[in-house]
């Protein structure tokens, strides 16, 4: 069967804002005097607070630069942050390793990329719709799937493999994601030498050292520990990064009254705090290295225990933290499309059009975990399929309203006058296509939905997302053959390491 | 002197610390029988917690704070009492599995056998296999806690279960698992005796295991 993909466009991945014939319809949370509050919050609390970091390396390099070290604490003067800040880079961009530039991401204030989330263990099985523990061949599908889904940005894979060597599930993730997509993905590893296996890999697709350094093909994530912690494999992972130039995130999970405190301001200030930490480190080892910062932010549920990945507080942390993130001068890691529901159900879909709108109006640059369910405890493709429709709607409201001569239409409205219609009108015929058009939402008659089957909203996305699974190839024979032998050496490296020493 | 037994589970359920210790030592000085302060007082009080919880009239952190007045009290009480008078409720030893960092959830679980008058050893996150075993050795817990959240983290419980065997401590303790990931299947299969999908329910599951186990 013939599937036709619609391809993405720079109105479907991003939308360059801000231009001077188009006002973004943005909203804000905070006034400018909280954002500086909460800023230097965040200078107050790395300075007097401190924050541990478990890796010796990293403590000398921050004494070097001025920070007072006692035993593990680090305490960071203001300058040292300011100083982190100033030089990383303003815009750096992700390069498709196919060199499809429709696909490049450009890591750069006023742009937003979406994408599903890393490693929950579980995954709805896309025929039995049953969770079950998440699988190898998962990845090449979740890649696959968002390869051919117009509003995915970036990839990440909704799981952790479980059926491979324990300790190699980051680097076979990266292996076949990397050969089922060109869209860029956004990797994450247990340690340096998962980062280093990987890297491996994708200098093997951008075809050399230098060529990755001039056209780096994905991002690196990584997650410090709240309340102000940066273990050993996280820093070091980061410090890795830096020292590669690879674009990496370094956030926290902060957990509202659980790892932070239970009001927003203060939770800002800690979640700011620990990836302030990362951005001192990479810029100390590699100025102008790219990073991003935010992460997940929502609240613990006190009535369950469970961390909320449906609550509003979600959303209204994240898009807050956008603000002061900016404010630092720094790209924004949020999220959103992710839910509390085990299943399918109208649950899912709720809390996901709200945090996918709400994450689009907030100008979050990277927004992750469309497809999250079970308070991201599983992964799921049809949600991802679904959050992919609810962020092509939110593009459309936050593209704005164009107001110029063409666009107020004056002669044209003259010309219809009162009575009469538009649809015969040169006008019309120019832009009416730029109205959005559903690929899930039924608009159809009565009639034609039951002609159709009556199918629902699941129906649709399960046959959608069923047939992509099925039917869209993905660039997987567009891989070179040298980088296809250079990953499959790398994978059996990794296992000769992982098998010498399982803690490697 | 007449002790007001209802006013110590108030100060329980509404979680004041302070107040509670000073009764509890006023009581204790004019000579109440500790056993009987404990199962008039204290234990009805977090009945009472544990009865509010699971209307949804308390939330996590009143719940905690409640559990934290009955640990103070309980440090005051437990010199003064037989093992026959603590019934199960006695030491637990707890830990996060080695390779994993994670944390809130543990104390989570801790603080609930707090609050239900065990004295609880927490002994922190990424704790290797023999952390445990030696732990178990020198404190002879009654509660074996351990809590994993990654899949990659959670065999090193079979691992701990299999060296307090090869110490030939294991039937001295009840292993109970915790952690997002973990399974009832998965506890069986490396021969926990308790896996508890929340930590309000840990408690409640660990009491019903010793009743029947005991009996
Ligand atoms: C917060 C968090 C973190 C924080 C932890 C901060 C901290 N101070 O603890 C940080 C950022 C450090 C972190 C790091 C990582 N994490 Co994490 N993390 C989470 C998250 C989002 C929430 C966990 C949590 O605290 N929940 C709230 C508490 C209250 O719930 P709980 O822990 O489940 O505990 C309850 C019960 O399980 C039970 N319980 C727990 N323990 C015990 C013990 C006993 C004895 C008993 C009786 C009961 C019990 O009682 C508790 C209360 O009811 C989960 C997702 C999730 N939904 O669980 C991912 C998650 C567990 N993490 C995950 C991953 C992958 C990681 C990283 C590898 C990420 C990375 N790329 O680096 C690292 C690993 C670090 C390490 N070596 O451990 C995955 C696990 C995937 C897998 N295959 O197992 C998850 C599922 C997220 C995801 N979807 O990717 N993480």
């Amino acid at each position: 069967m013939q599937i036709s993909v619609m391809p993405k466009t720079n109105l479907t991945m991003s939308t360059r804002t801000n231009y001077s014939i188009q006002q973004t319809p943005h909203f804000q949370i905070l006034s400018d005097n909280q954002k500086e509050r909460i800023y230097n919050g965040m200078l107050r609390t790395l300075q007097y607070t401190g924050a541990n970091v478990h890796h010796e390396g990293a403590r000398e390099l921050f004494k070097k630069a001025g920070c007072k070290v006692d035993g593990i604490k680090v305490f960071f003067p203001s300058e040292v942050i300011t100083n982190a800040l100033a030089t990383v880079p303003p815009v750096t961009e992700v390069f498709p390793w196919n060199g499809d530039e429709s696909k490049k991401i450009t890591i750069e204030k006023d742009r937003s990329y979406f994408g599903p989330g890393p490693t929950p263990p579980n995954f709805i099985d896309p025929d039995t719709l049953e969770r079950r523990p998440y699988i190898r061949k998962d990845a090449s599908t979740v890649a696959r799937v968002c390869d051919a889904l117009p509003n995915m940005g970036y990839v990440q894979s909704l799981g952790s493999i479980s059926d491979v060597s324990n300790g190699l599930a980051d680097v076979y993730e990266f292996a076949d994601m990397v050969r089922n997509t060109t869209t860029p993905i956004m990797s994450w590893s247990f340690t340096r030498n998962g980062c280093r296996d990987i890297h491996r890999m994708a200098i093997a697709m951008a075809g050399g050292e230098e060529e990755f350094r001039h056209r780096p093909n994905y991002i690196f994530y990584g997650e410090p520990i709240s309340p102000l912690v940066s273990d050993f494999h996280a820093i070091d992972k980061c410090m890795y990064c830096a020292e590669n130039r690879i674009p990496q995130v370094y956030s926290p999970c902060a957990i509202g009254g659980g790892t932070v405190p239970a009001t927003h301001a203060g939770q800002l200030v800690v979640a700011l705090s620990e990836s302030m930490v990362g951005v001192i480190a990479s810029q100390l080892i590699s100025p102008g290295t790219s990073v991003i910062i935010g992460g997940v932010q929502s609240i613990l549920d006190m009535r369950n225990s469970i961390y909320s990945y449906g609550a509003p507080e979600l959303s209204l942390l994240s898009a807050a933290h956008t603000e002061v993130v900016h404010y630092c001068g720094l790209p924004m890691y949020s999220q959103s499309g992710c839910t509390d529901t085990k299943k399918m159900d109208i649950q899912s879909a709720m809390e996901a059009a709200l945090s996918i709108n709400a994450a689009m109006m907030s100008g979050a640059n990277f927004v992750h975990d469309n497809g999250y369910t079970e308070s991201g405890m599983t992964g799921d493709i049809f949600q991802a399929v679904m959050a992919d429709e609810l962020i092509g709607m939110a593009r459309i409201i936050e593209a704005g309203i164009e107001v110029n001569e063409e666009t107020l239409a004056v002669d044209v409205i003259k010309n219809v006058g009162s009575g009469g219609h538009y649809l015969y009108e040169d006008h019309t015929m120019k832009w009416f296509r730029k109205h959005w058009q559903p690929t899930l939402m039924d608009r159809n008659s009565y009639e034609s939905w039951q002609e159709k089957g009556q199918k629902t909203m699941k129906d649709r996305i399960i046959e959608k997302t069923r047939n992509l699974i099925d039917n869209y190839e993905g660039p997987n024979n567009e891989v070179p053959e040298n980088a296809d032998q250079e990953i499959e050496k790398i994978l059996q490296e990794a296992e000769v390491r992982i098998k010498n020493d399982p803690e490697s | 002197m007449n002790i007001d037994f209802e006013r110590i589970s108030e100060l329980i359920t509404k979680g004041q610390i302070e107040q509670l210790q000073e009764q509890t030592n006023q009581a204790i000085e004019t000579g109440t029988e500790p056993a009987i302060l404990l199962n008039k007082g204290l234990l009805p009080g977090m009945d009472k917690v544990g009865q509010l919880w699971r209307n949804g009239d308390m939330f996590m952190p009143e719940v905690l704070r409640s559990a934290k007045a009955m640990s103070k009290a309980m440090d005051i009480l437990r010199p003064h009492l037989s093992k026959d008078d603590m019934g199960s409720a006695g030491k637990m030893v707890l830990g996060t599995v080695a390779g994993d960092l994670h944390d809130i959830g543990k104390d989570l679980a801790g603080m609930m056998f707090e609050g239900a008058g065990y004295e609880v050893l927490n002994i922190g996150i990424d704790q290797p296999n023999e952390a445990f075993v030696n732990a178990a050795i020198e404190h002879k817990p009654d509660v074996l806690g351990m809590s994993a959240l990654l899949t990659t983290t959670m065999p090193r419980m079979g691992e701990v279960i299999n060296s307090l065997k090869e110490s030939g401590i294991r039937d001295e303790m009840a292993v109970i698992i915790g952690g997002a990931p973990v399974t009832k299947e998965f506890a069986d299969e490396i021969g926990a005796d308790l896996y508890a999908p929340n930590a309000g329910s840990a408690v409640e599951l660990t009491k019903q295991y010793f009743a029947q186990n005991n009996s």
